[in-house]
């Protein structure tokens, strides 16, 4: 049995879809190193991979539905993670946000990039059973509640950003899930108006204090902002992003704007300004292709997953990771706020890439299955 | 999808997950596109002007040098200054070395603390003076103290050094910053001058600055984001400005500033130019000042002594050989004669004119000092006769005196090449508008005023040491000057190269000389008068000297009234002269503000500088008596002034 799986297995293995990935951990090492030459991220990076690669393959050959079937213990577990890593002693504070623990050898750990994997087996698990008619009420608060135990704990680290990649695994899931179309169009019109005014009524009513102002600003004109307080790091960003021109910059790698830390956190929220100075913008589109192929295929998988659990996991993995990308790419190209989110796959992290690889790994472990049973 | 239910239409769902993906991805790319390759030339501009910083290294100023070539008038030796390097100050608290290096360098722990206040704000490359202008002592301590304070450096800064006890301060002039005012001005802000450049100010330092001041060199550096040096790209040296060799004999120079120093009043002028050239080879005002104090201005001492000099009411900072106007007094009475004889209201054969002890104008008298018979313009400007030349004067009209004006360009600057050099005034019915508006038509009393250099003439000791040298040449008007060339610096061929340069006239349009055409037998015998003056019985024998025949005229320049105040307003004493009568070496003026009449005070300060050229172009000692002049300053004893003796 064992021998006949292994040897479908092989042959159905999404070998591109690992491969893409592994090859986008890669060419992130490398600007990982060009933005950190000094350090040893770039070393720690390759080590994570290693582990991430394994953990993808465990997952990959077991059948996911055993996964997401004790996906609760998981849950749990993650839950787990978040408190300890409250613990003063235990989680460690790093820029004013008290997000990761403290691992012997490796470094640091950051569970909320991890208990996201968790809550999508758990929003999977919960909304993966056969359906007839349209989402209930009583479903989507279901939904609300499994995603608001971690989100509430992330917001007592003082980690918004996270949060936000929180929010779309949700959404992606209610919309998949037979969501009235109307509820959508609602949500949508809603937000695209009450955005706006609420922004608007904050600052008349001063709910929304000056320095939040400033950072909306920075965004709405970064060249007229604050260019050394608030607007500091978005101006670096973009400076380093526009150097980049078509190829590349032609400064030395020791006077980059990284080097002469110029940007801040390159290697880790900013690894995308450092790529696209690196590499130009050819490299950037590159790099946006690659995620393109990664998440189409991953959806193309979806489409073609055994049951709703499977196709429901894939895809709140797709929408964890676009809005992931598409936040810290913005934010590094000026149009977002700066937000700590790492870049899936680029930014040096090890939760963040086992995190990935796993979530990866169930969408394999999908496609494996698709003709079983 | 074997649980697809078309209720849901997942298919076109997931067909809109998929869309929204792209869509915002391509999001990206187009903000890309816009940063990278719309805008990226600009912002690769910018990101490479925040970590390329260029400090500049300044250059060294030309030297200033005497005739000889070697001996410097000024130049700029260095001093050490002890400075903080906060590149190296890392994390160490500045506060925390105000008080012990206060306590061992002996600065104000006051100014220190403050100073460490205001740099805290700048990029860390900028360092901090801790103490200006430090001596041996302290560097000894620096050094010995490398371990304690490893942030400490001492730095070379180059400062101008002037001659002590303000020798040539008038001719050298000082550098200083450039102001702010000075910066607005196209002609500073067009040679790309920049705020805490240092620049000449007054003098030839003002004059020839473009020359003077080097090229600036400069460190091209990467710096990181908070300022630190990270790394240097290149260096170019600093180019040094050309030295520049002036016409000045030290010798006559020191001479001329002790006759001045000794003299009744310690206020004057003398000047001693080569009448064959125009170039100055003496030029002292009096009382002078010390321009080394220019660079001592930012401390509170050196403030105090600026303002000194600067409200002095005998006003030192003036130079009065350019600044200053006189009336010429009798002096006036030489191109009085040239211009008599050349317009024809007198001819050689028939030049006698009664003196009649005075004239009679209208119904007012104006006397001569003697009564001198009909002397002919010999005997007249020997004796200095008025009467002579009131109806000198009357017979050539204004038309007459004014022509005299514009022939001995006495209504123009001499051109001389030191700054803010101011126009003689000279007879004219329009200046007599603007100075007695209640009576102002031109009669001929005024006539009578305006031709023995009095009332309506008032000209630099300057203007008038020229006219006197082109009647001692035969009628060569030369543009007496300082500079006698600039020494090339750099390679000839490649760009910097800065080539050598005599003296041109700076107002290129102007004739050096401008030929007068005096016929030589009016020239002799004007000249035949003033060789009277010293050889021959004149108002000047006292200071003879037998084989090198000075001829010269006396003057006395009216401040009240001509001889009417003999205390503190006392006449001016002047004395104009060349030598050998009939072969020019050199040609002199002086005058001494408030002593007197010519021939006591002026003629024989003069004489002194004589005997110095006579020595030093003979060999010999002077022949004749040296005159003492009366009634000298009591503090005696002259000091020799201390010139630089380094040249580099």
């Amino acid at each position: 049995m064992v021998a006949i799986i292994q040897k479908r297995g092989l042959r159905d293995f999404d070998w591109l879809l690992a491969l893409l990935a592994i090859g986008i951990v890669c060419f992130g090492t490398i600007q990982i190193r060009n933005a950190q030459p000094t350090e040893s991220y770039w070393v720690k990076q390759l080590i994570g991979l290693s582990i991430a690669v394994v953990a993808m393959l465990l997952v990959a050959f077991n059948d996911y539905r055993k996964l997401i079937n004790i996906a609760p213990a998981f849950y749990v577990f993650g839950l787990v993670l978040l408190v300890i890593v409250l613990v003063p002693g235990i989680g460690l504070k790093i820029n004013g946000q008290r997000a990761w623990i403290r691992v012997p050898g490796i470094g640091q750990f950051q569970p909320s990039e991890f208990v996201k994997v968790t809550t999508a087996m758990m929003l999977a698990r919960y909304f993966g059973k056969h359906r007839s008619g349209a989402l209930t009420l009583k479903e989507m608060a279901a939904g609300g509640l499994i995603l608001a135990l971690p989100i509430f704990l992330i917001l007592l680290e003082h980690d918004v950003g996270q949060v936000l990649t929180y929010l779309p695994i949700l959404a992606i899931v209610l919309f998949l899930s037979a969501i009235r179309m109307r509820y959508v169009v609602a949500a949508v019109a809603l937000s695209v108006i009450m955005l706006p005014a609420a922004y608007w009524v904050g600052v008349k009513t001063h709910l929304i204090k000056n320095y939040q102002q400033e950072r909306i600003n920075v965004i709405l004109d970064p060249e007229n902002a604050d260019r050394r307080g608030f607007g500091y790091n978005t101006w670096q960003s973009i400076l380093t992003v526009g150097e980049g021109g078509l190829l590349g910059a032609d400064t030395s790698a020791a006077h980059s704007q990284s080097s002469l830390k110029f940007l801040p956190e390159p290697h880790t929220d900013f690894i995308f300004a450092v790529t696209a100075g690196n590499a130009g913008f050819v490299g950037c589109i590159l790099v946006l292709l690659a995620y393109v192929v990664l998440l189409s295929r991953m959806i193309a998988g979806a489409k073609r997953a055994p049951d709703r659990m499977g196709m429901l996991v894939i895809m709140a993995v797709v929408g964890g990771f676009t809005c992931q990308i598409f936040i810290n790419i913005g934010m590094a190209l000026g149009i977002l706020p700066v937000i700590g989110v790492p870049l899936p796959l680029m930014s040096a992290g090890l939760a963040s890439l086992i995190a990935t690889f796993i979530a990866i790994g169930f969408a394999i472990s999908v496609q494996l299955r698709r003709f079983v049973n | 999808m074997k649980f697809e239910d078309s209720s849901q239409n997942l298919r076109s769902r997931l067909w809109i997950v998929q869309s929204f993906v792209v869509l915002l991805l391509m999001l990206l790319g187009v903000r890309l596109y816009y940063l990278q390759l719309i805008r990226g030339q600009y912002y690769a501009e910018i990101a490479q002007n925040q970590r390329v910083r260029l400090l500049p290294i300044p250059a060294p100023r030309g030297n200033i040098l005497a005739n000889d070539g070697k001996t410097a008038l000024a130049n700029s030796s260095p001093i050490y200054n002890v400075i903080l390097s906060r590149e190296d100050l890392r994390d160490r608290k500045l506060a925390s070395l105000a008080k012990p290096l206060a306590e061992a360098l002996n600065v104000d722990v006051d100014i220190l603390r403050d100073r460490f206040e205001q740099i805290g704000s700048q990029p860390a490359f900028e360092s901090i003076l801790v103490k200006q202008d430090v001596n041996a002592g302290d560097i000894a301590w620096v050094e010995s103290h490398e371990l304690e304070f490893p942030e400490l450096r001492v730095e070379q800064q180059p400062q101008r050094r002037y001659p002590a006890n303000g020798m040539l301060a008038h001719v050298l002039g000082y550098v200083g910053e450039i102001s702010p005012e000075q910066l607005k001005q196209p002609s500073y802000k067009d040679k790309g001058l920049k705020p805490g450049d240092v620049i000449g100010l007054s003098g030839l330092e003002q004059t020839y600055d473009d020359y003077l001041r080097g090229k600036e060199g400069y460190r091209k550096v990467i710096v990181d984001s908070r300022g630190r040096i990270q790394d240097e790209i290149e260096t170019v040296a600093p180019q040094a400005g050309q030295d520049l060799v002036t016409t000045i004999d030290l010798d006559l120079q020191m001479a001329a500033e002790e006759q001045l120093r000794t003299s009744a009043t310690g206020r004057g002028v003398l000047v001693a130019l080569n009448p064959n050239n125009g170039e100055i080879l003496a030029l002292a005002s009096a009382p002078t000042f010390d321009p080394n104090l220019f660079s001592r201005i930012g401390t509170k001492e050196g403030r105090a002594e600026y303002v000194a000099v600067l409200n002095d009411p005998e006003k030192p900072l003036i130079n009065r050989a350019v600044q200053s106007r006189y009336p010429p007094g009798s002096t006036w009475k030489i191109p009085m004669a040239v211009s008599g004889l050349e317009q024809g209201a007198i001819t050689l054969d028939h030049s006698a004119l009664v003196c009649g002890g005075g004239i009679m104008v209208g119904n007012k008298f104006t006397r001569c000092m003697g009564n001198h018979g009909t002397p002919d313009i010999k005997a007249a400007i020997t004796h200095s006769c008025d009467g002579y030349f009131y109806r000198l004067g009357l017979k050539m009209g204004l038309d007459g005196i004014m022509s005299m004006v514009d022939e001995f360009d006495l209504n123009k600057r001499t051109g001389i090449d030191l700054p803010n050099e101011v126009l003689d005034l000279t007879p004219s019915p329009e200046l007599k508008k603007r100075t007695q508006p209640e009576n102002s038509d031109w009669k001929d009393i005024d006539t009578v005023y305006a031709s023995f250099g009095q009332v309506y003439d008032i000209i630099t000791p300057i203007a008038l040491i020229r006219t006197i040298s082109a009647v001692a040449n035969g009628g060569k008007l030369y543009v007496p000057h300082l500079l006698k060339e600039l020494r090339p610096v750099g390679v000839a061929g490649t760009p910097d190269y800065r080539p050598y340069r005599a003296f041109q006239p700076l107002d290129s349009t102007r004739p050096n000389p401008k030929v007068l055409p005096i016929p030589e037998d009016i020239h002799q015998r004007v000249v035949e008068g003033m060789w009277g003056v010293v050889n021959n019985g004149g108002t000047a024998t006292s200071i003879r000297m037998a084989g090198f025949d000075i001829a010269g005229k006396t003057g006395t320049a009216q401040v009240v009234g001509l001889g009417k105040d003999v205390g503190k307003n006392k006449d001016h004493s002047w004395f104009v002269s060349y030598a050998p009568a009939y072969k020019p070496e050199i040609a002199m003026v002086a005058l001494i503000e408030n002593s007197g009449f010519g021939g006591e005070h002026a003629a024989p300060a003069v004489r002194h500088v004589y005997d110095v050229f006579y020595r030093k172009t003979r060999n010999a000692e002077p022949p004749g008596a040296v005159p003492v002049a009366k009634s000298p300053k009591p503090e005696g004893s002259p000091k020799k002034p201390e010139t630089i003796a380094r040249n580099q």
